[in-house]
């Protein structure tokens, strides 16, 4: 099979296993408990790694920026530029890709080792459909907590940059943040929000479906695990440059 | 029906007595009439698989009868897993019919799959037990599916798990258990809800004597007790001896022991099929296939 064929195979699949994860939405049984449970552990689970991201991004951000800030008199404008900076671009591309080095990663090894060890089968073979069990409230708690996460990563960020800016090169405190407030507004927003719903559905559906092609025993679970992260990390960076072209034209900021 | 109060002897039907008796006769003739029973629990038609263009199976065909036990006896990668993971509809044939019950569930979907494979438990190589849920969650995971109150499911599952012997490791963890606990939670797990088909892949694989005699216990005691049909895998030759030359009876003091078959009785509810490179090269009772003059079986019977 060429790499065509294969990447073919790959979407199609892919497609029909979010078919059937949607499916596990929209009739019973559905398992509210299993994805409280995975918002816990991918959200709440996340959090730390995702406040130290987006504070030291925030913070070098600043660090970097003032300078060139300086030179053309604009420093008044710091905050504004780090807010954008972070709520448009940096917050939920860094946040994707963090979570997808904790989330996605530990989503495809469970999977993974759950079919090494005939566990999706024995799931199966107990009248469980293991995609409605296992895949429909992965991706359901990824969809809803990585906007969270991105939210969180933003905040944090701006009080980094905020704490650069006023303790490293003692600006007026309500420089910074009265820039950030006059330069934000709602179409960085609703930018800042849209993709992570987007980037959290492609990992998702990329950890599981990866986990759940593991083959080869303990060495294969490695080698799906290799490629979610390498596949979710590129996907998400692509889709990231497109999403922001489609929001550029759909907000008409273009 | 629960274990204790299983039938106090054998049923009829599955141990022919050397001098018959009016009894038996009788009850032979009521079985005969049951047209239900008459229906192979199992059944394969030219079943034929392929994988990355080799043939796994092929032009399988077998059945396996009501209260029956089939051994199915091969080498590795003889496609003696494959065979039950069809059964199941964990994997499809690419050609041939499977029936279950006299129902063809070839071309069944997942979701039509789900109500035969209620029907039917399966005891996995490893045990397949889930590692993040207790013994106690992994029996009760189907009663759990099914929304059963949770008194009901603790009086279940304490009930399998005295089946299996294993009521004192209710609350341990999967990973605190020995290989051959492991496989007795599986047994318990697959045998919620009573099914009347049980797979067995290889489940005394890698087990000390003492604990795969065990399992072959217990899978003596659904053949003679609980009326199961089954298929049992394995290479190990002690299995082979265990199931085919020993019954299980409930004593005066309703106790299950096993007596072995001699003289007056013979058992004929268990079969061997022995396979190789995915085809049938035999199909009978353990006694003729000691009696076989292939080299290959001659070989795998001896070790050598």
């Amino acid at each position: 099979m060429n790499i065509f064929t294969r990447l073919l195979l790959d979407l199609q699949e892919m497609s029909l296993l979010i078919a059937r994860a949607a499916r596990g939405l929209l009739r019973k049984p559905r398992y509210f408990p299993e994805t409280i449970a995975q918002m816990d552990s991918i959200g709440v689970g996340s959090m730390t790694i995702i406040m130290l991201t987006g504070f030291f991004t925030g913070g070098v951000l600043t660090l970097q920026t003032y300078q060139t800030l300086a030179s053309y008199g604009a420093v008044d404008q710091l905050g504004y530029l780090v807010g954008v900076s972070l709520i448009r671009e940096l917050g939920p591309t860094l946040t994707a890709l963090m979570v997808t080095g904790r989330v996605v990663s530990a989503i495809s090894a469970e999977l993974g080792s759950m079919v090494v060890s005939e566990q999706i089968d024995a799931m199966r073979a107990l009248g469980t459909d293991p995609i409605r069990k296992l895949v429909t409230p992965r991706i359901l708690a990824l969809v809803i907590t990585l906007p969270l996460l991105t939210l969180i990563a933003d905040v944090i960020g701006i009080v980094g940059g905020w704490v650069v800016s006023t303790w490293l090169y003692g600006l007026p405190s309500t420089m910074f943040t009265g820039s950030v407030r006059d330069g934000i507004d709602i179409d960085d927003i609703i930018g800042g929000i849209v993709k992570p719903l987007v980037f959290a559905f492609l990992m998702g559906t990329i950890a599981c479906y990866k986990g759940l092609q593991t083959e080869g025993g303990t060495v294969g679970v490695g080698r799906s695990t290799t490629s979610a992260v390498v596949t979710a990390s590129i996907i998400v960076i692509i889709a990231d440059f497109f999403l922001a072209k489609a929001l550029q034209i759909i907000l008409g900021t273009a | 029906m629960s274990t204790t109060e299983a039938s106090l002897y054998p049923r009829n039907g599955q141990i022919h007595e050397g001098g018959v008796s009016d009894h038996a006769a009788e009850s032979t003739f009521r079985e005969v009439d049951d047209s239900h029973r008459a229906i192979p629990a199992i059944e394969f038609r030219n079943v034929t698989m392929v994988f990355d263009g080799r043939k796994v199976l092929n032009n399988l065909s077998f059945k396996v009868n009501r209260g029956e036990t089939k051994i199915i006896l091969g080498g590795s990668g003889c496609g003696k897993s494959t065979t039950i993971k069809l059964v199941l509809g964990l994997l499809k044939p690419d050609e041939g019919q499977i029936l279950v019950d006299g129902e063809d569930i070839t071309h069944y979907s997942e979701v039509d799959m789900m109500n035969v494979r209620k029907k039917i438990g399966m005891i996995f190589q490893e045990g397949a037990l889930f590692d993040s849920l207790s013994v106690y969650e992994n029996v009760a995971f189907k009663l759990h599916e099914q929304g059963v109150p949770e008194e009901e499911v603790e009086t279940e599952v304490r009930r399998m798990l005295r089946f299996v012997n294993l009521e004192d490791a209710i609350d341990k963890m999967p990973s605190e258990l020995s290989g051959g606990m492991r496989r007795r939670v599986g047994i318990a797990r697959a045998l919620v809800g009573d099914p009347k088909i049980v797979m067995f892949d290889e489940p005394t694989a890698g087990l000390d004597p003492p604990t795969a005699r065990t399992i072959c216990e217990l899978a003596m005691k659904l053949r003679d007790l609980e009326d199961v049909s089954s298929i049992f895998v394995t290479h190990e030759m002690n299995n082979l001896e265990y199931l085919c030359s020993e019954y299980a009876v409930v004593d005066e003091a309703g106790d299950v022991v096993f007596e072995k078959e001699g003289e007056k009785l013979c058992l004929v509810n268990s079969k061997v099929l022995m396979m190789k490179d995915g085809e049938v090269i035999f199909s009978g009772t353990d006694e003729s296939l000691r009696r076989a003059e292939d080299k290959y079986i001659q070989k795998f019977l001896r070790g050598h």
